[in-house]
């Protein structure tokens, strides 16, 4: 049985997956499982590439997928439904929120199971912040507060590496999963809530995007840069902010406190949800569907999400972690009023166009020829783009 | 040298199974090698200059991930993409050792540019561990330099792959092309054969209606290689009305369709110099860059598609004038008999009943005579509209001969057939052919019908067309448009010869 994974920027995922197949072996002795590491592109393209040519391009027996891939690839006829077989979604053991948008299409089927999630959040290090901002919680609430206060950073004198803003994960490019909370933020989106139109050009959505281009042209965080490739991993006190959806290793020790991603009108925030699925190409369902059950069962659920700082989606496990939470009353305003990316057909590939905007303009900015001009002409075309495809799917 | 110090690579098989393998073994081996705590391959684009990470290996687990970064002006790592040297650095975040490599290799499907290869790896020791002496940098740096001989092949090896695989689409399509003239659904071959070759995310027809001035949708065939009809589909041929209309007319397609040029391809098909539809494959559901020599092939075998489907277009049209009747729109009689045998197996191996209507319009040799071939034209057509009007999905009509005409009417009873055979009477008796020459101005007609079944009345196609037959010469005999039931004519029979008469009498 072979696993696909999806690649992540914290390696301890990546171990702690390897530390939960070897119990998972331990279990099933008579299971022989591997797994493989894929980033997101590379497990997009090994799906189409099946689609293509399914014989000389093998699916994995389970996939991990973002949650809003599900609609797309068991439309693509790719996922085993798992509705009934798996108990955790037969017993509906997930939150709302989740199991909303999972069966959004098809209340009877589920072609996927949550697994984890993560919401993006603002870290600060009170220590940096003295002169800046006196009122975190207040001040740093929106947007432009935060904004603000950005530029009010001075950096410590003794220290050389020192940055205003740290976004742990960037691929180096300004991402879709940089701009996409700022955009929900600023109530905009990808699409009409109706899903019968492209909504790219919609001012909130632009507005969304060049909020966070701006922290790129303004110097504020740093495109393709090559420091920690120099010279290691930076550690987290050399910088005032930090935004990141995951829960920070030694974030107490290092003084770092947190507060709900900046600029969200319902105080809620957008959710990452991560799913596993079956393949329906497996030619040993048994064991693929007994890894996901094992997977799923709480203790498993729970150290694999703890070890790199998410939450699983298991609705006991999940509320019980909150209620661990160091941060508790931040975690508990973002899952307020969560929101997750739509599960329809089209959101993947038009993530994909918003990518490819976002791709273009950073090899802009970073050659120093950015102009706002470029943002509109290319949101123009990528609505263009997504407004062809919802006709054609 | 190498050898004897037992470091001498093993990357042979790992290099046939494919890049990813290669680069797997290659950062595996060199890890444990020289006690390393990571190792990552990545790629070098001279347009961008950025390094793009492929794949890493780190703490006993390979992973990919997605990171583009530019290495800083003078750096360890820009020194050695400069100098094709390995270089070395160390920092607070540990000690590294940069090793490129650079080679470029012929395109194997026999282009005459070169494939560019160019990146480095990069090894990483923890703070804690001792640096990289230069006697180690340029083992490390030798030990790579021999697998990546293995990665040229690799590379190769996977080209190679393709290039066959486009050989052995070349064959076959081809073959699928000539054949699509002798198929009945020749469209779906054509897609399906496009779409098992190449695997675009969906293939779609579209054909020039010249009449109507339209372009119309014909199939579309999705990844999954399901097909499906886009008929409704219709494109007015204007100037500017549509993208696909300008194509066709030949006129410019916009910054628009510049951005889409990597992942759609967007194919006029011509015969002889006139456009006659338009072909389109596309990737935009996955948004991944159509392969160029993919590109080049589907456009080398534009001219073939384009002959294959305006063949079968001509084959569809020849067969239907040959199987239907231009008039009355129904069927001829060689299609019937096709038709006839079918319908009478599978009543037979199902054991449903099959009914047969045999009408005649009463006195068409005179409609002819008395107001011309014109006239009697007219009253066949109409005949015709009536019928077609009147049947179910599963019936069969034919015009058998001048003014004969058969309805074979699957799992319907004597009863039913009788009843269809009533309405469709009734309508016919109810039209008004307008004769303005003549002094009544318009001219009536009716029909005689005579109804056989199986298996009540026959048991073979035969005696079925015969007993029908009887049954139509007994109404003509008996004062026609009328119909009669087989089975009642039999019962007539045996009672008029019962009482010693006869039954025949003349009728045309």
């Amino acid at each position: 049985m072979l696993i696909w994974l999806l690649s992540d920027y914290d390696h301890r995922k990546h171990l702690a997956f390897k530390s939960l197949l070897g119990r998972f072996s331990a279990a099933y002795p008579d299971v022989h499982a591997e797994f493989a590491v894929k980033s997101r592109k590379s497990l997009w393209e090994s799906l189409f590439a099946h689609l293509r040519d399914p014989k000389r391009n093998p699916l994995a027996d389970v996939i991990e997928i973002p949650q809003n891939w599900t609609e797309l690839f068991s439309r693509l006829g790719l996922l085993s439904d798992l509705a009934s077989s798996l108990e955790a979604l037969a017993q509906r053991r997930y939150p709302d929120f989740i199991f909303k948008e999972l069966l959004r299409h098809d209340e009877a089927r589920a072609y996927s199971a949550p697994w984890w999630l993560e919401a993006p959040a603002l870290y600060y290090r009170p220590q940096a912040l003295k002169g800046a901002v006196t009122d975190p919680e207040k001040e740093l609430a929106s947007w432009d507060g935060f904004r603000a206060a950005l530029d009010r950073i001075r950096p410590p004198s003794r220290k050389g590496n020192f940055r205003a803003l740290s976004v742990p994960g960037s691929s180096g490019s300004v991402s879709v999963a940089d701009v996409l909370p700022r955009v929900w933020g600023r109530r905009g989106g990808l699409f009409s809530d109706d899903f019968n139109r492209a909504t790219f050009n919609r001012e909130e959505t632009v507005g969304g995007v060049e909020d966070w281009l701006e922290l790129a042209v303004s110097g504020k965080i740093e495109l393709f840069n090559g420091d920690h490739f120099e010279t290691g991993p930076q550690p987290a006190e050399d910088c005032a902010f930090m935004i990141s959806s995951r829960k920070l290793p030694g974030a107490g020790r290092a003084g770092l406190k947190m507060l709900p991603y900046p600029g969200y009108p319902s105080g809620g925030g957008l959710m990452l949800v991560y799913n596993l699925a079956i393949s329906s190409a497996t030619q040993d369902h048994g064991s693929a569907a007994a890894f996901v059950a094992w997977a799923m069962e709480p203790r498993n659920a729970a150290s694999f999400a703890e070890s790199f700082g998410v939450f699983p989606c298991l609705k006991p496990v999940f509320e019980e972690r909150l209620k661990e939470e160091r941060e508790t009353g931040v975690y508990r305003r973002l899952f307020s009023a969560p929101e997750l990316m739509p599960n329809i057909m089209v959101y993947p590939t038009a993530e994909l166009l918003l990518e490819r905007v976002l791709w273009n303009l950073s090899l802009k900015i970073a050659r120093r020829d950015y102009e706002r001009e470029d943002l509109t002409r290319e949101m123009i075309m990528a609505q263009g783009e997504a407004d062809y495809l919802l006709s054609l799917y | 040298m190498l050898k004897k110090k037992g470091i001498e690579p093993g990357a042979g098989k790992a290099s046939y199974d494919g890049r990813d393998s290669f680069m797997k073994a290659a950062l595996e081996a060199v890890t444990a090698q020289f006690t390393l705590e990571a190792a990552s391959f990545y790629e070098y684009d001279e347009k961008s200059g950025l390094l793009r990470l492929r794949l890493r290996h780190a703490s006993g687990v390979s992973f990919e991930h997605e990171e583009n970064l530019r290495p800083a002006p003078g750096s360890a790592a820009a020194r050695a993409l400069e100098t094709l040297e390995a270089a070395s650095s160390k920092g607070l975040g540990g000690s590294f050792l940069y090793s490129p490599f650079r080679f470029d290799y012929c395109d194997p499907s026999g282009g005459r540019g070169v494939v560019p290869c160019f990146g480095l790896v990069r090894l990483e020791r923890s703070p804690r561990k001792r640096g990289f002496t230069k006697a180690e940098g340029a083992r490390a740096d030798a030990y790579l330099r021999s697998y990546l001989r293995d990665y040229y092949k690799a590379e190769f090896f996977s080209l190679n792959r393709k290039y066959e695989k486009n050989v052995s689409a070349i064959t076959e399509l081809t073959e699928v092309f000539a054949t699509a003239l002798r198929v009945r659904d020749s469209f779906k071959h054509i897609l399906s054969g496009i779409q098992t070759y190449f695997g675009f995310d969906r293939v779609r027809l579209y054909l020039i209606d010249e009449k109507n001035r339209k372009l119309k949708g014909e199939l579309s065939a999705d990844i999954r290689g399901q097909i499906k009809s886009i008929a409704y589909e219709e494109i007015p041929l204007e100037a500017g009305a549509h993208r696909f209309a300008d194509i066709v007319l030949g006129r410019s397609s916009g910054a628009f369709m510049e951005r889409y040029k990597d992942c759609v391809l967007y194919m006029p098909l011509a015969v002889q110099g006139v456009t006659i539809g338009l072909l389109i494959v596309d990737n935009l559901l996955s948004q991944q860059r159509i392969e160029p020599q993919e590109l080049a092939m589907l456009k080398s075998f534009g001219g073939q598609i384009a002959l294959a489907v305006d063949n079968s277009r001509l084959f569809d049209k020849v067969e239907e004038l040959s199987l239907y009747d231009e008039l009355t729109k129904l069927p001829l009689r060689r299609y019937f008999n096709q038709r006839f045998q079918e319908e009478f197996y599978r009543a037979e191996r199902f054991k449903q009943p099959l009914a047969m209507i045999w009408a005649d319009i009463d006195f068409f040799k005179e409609v002819n005579d008395t107001y011309g071939h014109q006239i009697g034209d007219k009253v066949l057509k109409e005949a015709g509209r009536v019928i077609l009007s009147n049947l179910r999905k599963i019936d069969f009509p034919c015009r058998y001969g001048g003014d004969e005409i058969i309805i074979l009417l699957p799992q319907a009873t004597g009863l039913e057939a009788q009843r269809l055979a009533q309405r469709l009477s009734s309508e016919l008796a109810e039209l008004r052919i307008p004769v303005p020459f003549s002094s009544a101005k318009e001219l009536r007609v009716t029909m005689s019908i005579g109804v056989s079944t199986f298996p009540q009345d026959a048991s073979t196609m035969d005696a079925l067309l015969e007993k029908a037959d009887d049954a139509l010469y007994w109404v003509k005999s008996h004062g026609r448009g009328k119909i009669a039931l087989y089975s009642d004519v039999a019962e007539e029979k045996k009672k008029a010869e019962a009482a010693g008469g006869t039954t025949n009498a003349t009728a045309k």
